[in-house]
């Protein structure tokens, strides 16, 4: 299952609506990107999509949700904690075993992060950071990618390599992004969200920056 | 300025205490207690450290017990901070931490006798409830979005050991690590009620005018305390941890018949012991109450009121020491020393001193229960002025001390003082074994007369009201939006 | 390094657990009633004497009060005591079969010295009563809590000839914890008054460790019984047929000279349960035993 529909979502803020009710169907294959205004509900859609999938999705939020404390490594790791045993994950907090070390320095590898393995993500710089998050979720390796403006600290050159890289590794997937030429070259789908509501879904082959400049 | 209600505050604790000063035995009542404090300090620059063969040992086992003791205190303490919700645990928690290590190892020593037992777990037990309450704060302050983005189906005990003990664990290890050094403080004063620790031997040799020999013990204590970091080494610390109860002495064994005797007849009030039913308790209750209990609930609160106070003067005095807004390098380092001192030298060893040269009344008790609180809490202000950055022009000299300074930092002044407020009283009330007419004195008295029942009363007594002390600091707290860290 | 550390750790941890493990052990204890090394000094040496008498280990235990010395006879952590008067009714009453089996020549009549600080200008005096005026407000201190000589009969003749409780005739009452500290306290003007041990003042004084320009003694208690040896009634059981006599035996024929000058006792003599009744009425009336 990657494909799903989403009907009814809602979500108030201190009595105010601040999303929907909105339906939005989700196609196996579908790459969408959700474009807006900062404060027209990306991020909480994204939340309340994931409250939905959770099962099956890998999720960026935007605050990255890192231990800080721990390194590079279990930050990944983290990722697929539900695939092993307790003890497994226990053992690995205090020493790796080498098959996840060298799955997840390769993983680092295209993420050009793998010199960071042991540096604890409290020490990293935002970028890096938030290279970590996409880790993760690429570890996590769900059919969903739900991801919360996920390259926003990243430069030109990075940005459009990890967005090609989310492209390939997942198969459907909800980006919330304010760069809109990222949206438009990355995703097949473009939602446009204004005041909780879903303001525009077209496929992004027919859109030019300039149709959705007008929700901003 | 008395329409801020931090100030209002302050200035009725104040007004308290100027009142309880009227109803307090406040005297120097030694003839020439100017040359025993001469002598004393005679003493501590002419250290004898060769004195007693068993300082060394007695060092050994006060580090020992403070290790078994804190380390058994602290896996509880966790467990018990993992169901803290529970309106049972807490309660708990909060009955055993409000009676002091100095009254469990009283009642231990009753059945246990001089057995290793009785000092860990007059250690381990007040120091599990404490854990409990302070680790379950930290863990309720972790980050909870990493455990959010956590796969579904990850197991509890997996999501907790990577979402929450990381992000806690600095905390916890400093904190773990400022409640071994009070271990190491509450190790040494067992000595005196007879356990092998080092209060054992400084009060063998201060009720004896040793003054030498108690130097030589005291700048040793501190010496252990103020090299922690140097030998406390997370490396280490398994090996400690699991040598320690080799070092615990043998004392003598337990003979377990006691426990049952103590539990079943001991504690058991006269009255239904001797068979006159609950006709006969109430009167017993009564003349309890009216002749032990009322006079040191009644000097317990008053010499509280008063150290408190004296302990906020003194912490704003002292702050300034070592600040790096006022004066030199030297001097700073200077000031460290002297707050170190203060805040390593446990107010009971302080009072046992004072009152051992001053004589007995409430004084050497304010005195004690002042430089040592004063000496934490000026420590923790003087570090937290460090980190403010005035404006290159900014004042100097007093101006800079009551404008600058004092207005900033007086919010967490108050509420590491609140914070204090229930320790300050747990301590008074132990003082009252050295003869000071507080709750520890009738408890002693009880105990002295072989009347368990009575003194069991007077324990539960004195924890009640540490137990409402502790809600009234934190309701008061709570009503200026004072923020405390835990690690005070 | 480390590894050195850890090794010379595990070997001194066997030293300390072998050094537990020995058999059965005869323990004694006395109440603290004199400075610390005095008391280690003397009963060591008793130790040793009665290790040599019995033929088994024998070991003192010192402890910080009168109430753990009785606890730990009561708790059986020791099966022979010297205790005061009161300690010895205390801990007999609660170890059923207990006895006292003997007791120092002078303690057949003991008695309790008044001492002032000379500051004070009190004078002694042959009755308590002439002194009533002298005393009354002054500053006083007793020994322990659970001492015979330093509180017991002290706190007893204060009630009888004044009628009314030490704090309410004297203005400040404390309690120093033993003799020796009580004789300092006052010597330093910390008390004006204190009530001690007579045996404790005669030995200072004879030793030459008191400024009589400082301190003095005011007024003598009358004579009352005081220290004993008690032992527990089932050493028997545990050290054999006839223990018990042997203890006693042991004991009543100490002669070492220096030994009984460090008590200080001229010898030892018979003693029984029945002759500290008086001591175990005087308790009850003051409201010390239940």
């Amino acid at each position: 299952m990657s494909g799903f529909d989403l009907s009814g979502l809602t979500a108030s803020f201190s009595g105010k609506r601040v999303i929907g009710p909105l339906s939005l169907q989700v196609n196996p294959g579908d790459k969408i990107a959700l474009v807006g205004k900062s404060g027209a509900g990306k991020s909480t859609l994204i939340r309340l999509i994931h409250e939905r999938v959770n099962r099956d999705s890998s999720l960026v939020p935007q605050d990255l949700g890192l231990v800080n404390a721990l390194s590079v490594f279990h930050n990944v790791f983290m990722g697929q904690l539900d695939k092993h045993a307790t003890w497994y994950n226990t053992v690995t907090l205090a020493r790796p075993f080498a098959k996840d070390r060298a799955e997840v320095t390769a993983l680092l590898q295209s993420l050009e992060m793998n010199e960071k393995l042991w540096t604890p993500t409290a020490s990293l710089s935002g970028g890096q950071r938030q290279r970590v998050a996409i880790a993760r979720a690429l570890y996590r390796n769900a059919a969903v990618l739900l991801a919360d403006e996920p390259v926003s600290a990243l430069d030109g050159p990075m940005a459009n390599s990890v967005m090609a890289l989310l492209r390939d590794r997942f198969s459907t997937s909800i980006i919330a992004l304010h760069d809109v030429d990222l949206a438009l070259n990355y995703c097949t789908r473009i939602v446009g969200i204004q005041d909780g509501q879903v303001a525009l879904d077209q496929p992004s082959e027919d859109l030019t920056s300039s149709d959705i400049m007008s929700l901003y | 300025m008395f329409s801020s209600p931090t100030v209002r505050t302050s200035f009725i604790f104040l007004a308290i205490a100027l009142v309880g000063l009227l109803f307090a035995d406040i005297a120097i009542t030694a003839s020439n207690p100017w040359r025993d404090l001469g002598n004393f300090f005679l003493g501590i620059v002419t250290p004898n450290f060769f004195s007693s063969e068993g300082l060394m040992t007695a060092l050994l086992r006060t580090v020992a017990f403070a290790f078994v003791g804190v380390a058994l205190g602290g896996v509880v303490g966790f467990l018990l901070a993992l169901i803290y919700r529970s309106l049972p645990v807490r309660m708990f928690c909060a009955f055993v931490r409000a009676i002091h290590e100095l009254f469990w190892a009283l009642i231990f020593l009753q059945f246990f006798g001089f057995h290793p037992l009785t000092g860990v777990l007059a250690i381990a037990i007040p120091y599990a409830g404490i854990f409990a309450k302070v680790y379950s704060e930290i863990l309720e302050e972790a980050d909870p979005e990493p455990g959010r983005v956590l796969p579904p189906g990850t197991g509890n005990i997996t999501a907790f050991l990577y979402t929450r003990i990381p992000d806690c664990w600095v905390k916890m290890r400093t904190y773990t690590a400022y409640r071994l050094e009070c271990g190491l403080r509450s190790s040494a004063i067992l000595g005196f009620v007879g356990l092998p620790t080092l209060g054992f031997y400084l009060e063998a040799s201060f009720s004896q005018g040793l003054y030498s020999d108690a130097g030589a013990m005291l700048i040793l204590f501190y010496v252990l305390i103020a090299t922690m970091p140097l030998w406390v080494r997370p490396k280490l610390l398994p090996v400690y941890i699991l040598g320690a109860p080799f070092f615990l002495g043998e004392g003598l064994p337990i003979v377990w018949g006691n426990v049952q005797r103590f539990f079943t007849e001991d504690i058991v009030p006269a009255p239904l012991r001797n068979g006159e039913g609950l006709a006969g308790v109430t009167p017993w209750l009564s003349d309890l109450m009216v002749n032990e209990a009322m006079p040191g609930i009644w000097n317990t609160i008053v010499l509280t009121q008063i150290a408190l106070v004296a302990t906020g003067i003194l912490s704003l005095l002292a702050f300034p020491l070592i600040s790096n807004h006022f004066g030199g390098p030297i001097r700073r380092n200077a000031g460290h020393v002297a707050l170190v001192i203060a805040r390593s030298t446990p107010e009971y060893i302080l009072a046992y001193i004072l009152l051992q040269l001053w004589g007995p009344s409430m004084l050497p008790a304010v005195v004690a229960l002042a430089l040592h609180n004063g000496g934490i809490i000026g420590h923790l202000i003087g570090r937290q002025t460090n980190s403010i950055k005035l404006r290159a022009d900014a004042i100097t000299g007093f101006n800079r001390y009551s404008w600058e300074l004092v207005p900033r930092v007086y919010r967490a002044f108050l509420a590491f003082l609140f914070y204090r407020w229930e320790i300050i009283m747990r301590e008074t009330a132990i003082l009252g074994i050295l003869g000071i007419y507080t709750l520890g004195f009738y408890v002693d008295s009880a105990i002295q007369n072989i009347r368990f029942d009575r003194a069991m009363v007077l324990i539960l007594v004195t924890a009640l009201l540490n137990i409402g002390v502790d809600a009234l600091g934190r309701y008061i707290r709570r009503k200026l939006a004072l923020q405390t860290m835990p690690t005070c | 390094m480390a590894l050195n550390f850890i090794r010379k750790f595990v070997l001194s941890s066997f030293l300390f657990a072998t050094a537990a493990a020995s058999a059965e052990t005869f323990v004694f204890t006395a109440i603290p009633d004199e400075d610390e090394t005095k008391l280690v000094e003397r009963f060591r040496g008793v130790a040793d004497y009665l290790s040599e008498q019995l033929d088994v280990d024998v070991r003192y235990i010192p402890v910080k009060s009168y109430a753990a010395a009785v606890s730990a006879f009561r708790n059986n952590q020791v099966q022979l005591a010297w205790f005061g008067g009161l300690s010895g009714v205390q801990a007999r009453r609660l170890v059923s079969g207990s006895e006292a089996i003997a007791q120092g020549v002078e303690d057949e009549a003991f008695e309790t010295y008044f001492i002032a600080n000379t500051n004070t200008g009190i004078k002694p005096a042959d009755k308590l009563t002439e002194l009533e005026s002298q005393l009354k407000g002054k500053t006083f201190t007793f020994g322990s809590k659970g001492s015979t000589s330093g509180r017991l009969m002290p706190e007893f003749y204060v009630r009888d000839t004044f009628d009314s409780k030490p704090e309410d005739f004297f203005s400040r009452v404390g309690f120093s914890g033993n003799h020796t500290r009580t004789l300092r306290l006052v010597e330093a003007g910390t008390y004006d008054i204190g009530a001690l041990n007579f045996q404790v003042w005669e030995k200072e004084l004879g030793d030459g460790n008191i400024d009589t320009d400082a301190v003095q003694v005011i007024w003598k208690t009358p004579a009352y019984p005081d220290y004993q040896w008690t032992i527990r009634g089932d050493v028997n059981d545990r050290f054999g047929d006839g223990f018990k006599q042997r203890v006693t035996e042991a004991l009543l024929n100490l002669d070492n000279p220096e030994l009984l000058e460090s008590f200080p006792r001229s010898g030892f003599i018979p003693a029984s349960n029945d002759d500290y009744e008086p001591i175990r009425k005087t308790a009850e009336e003051i409201g010390i035993l239940d």
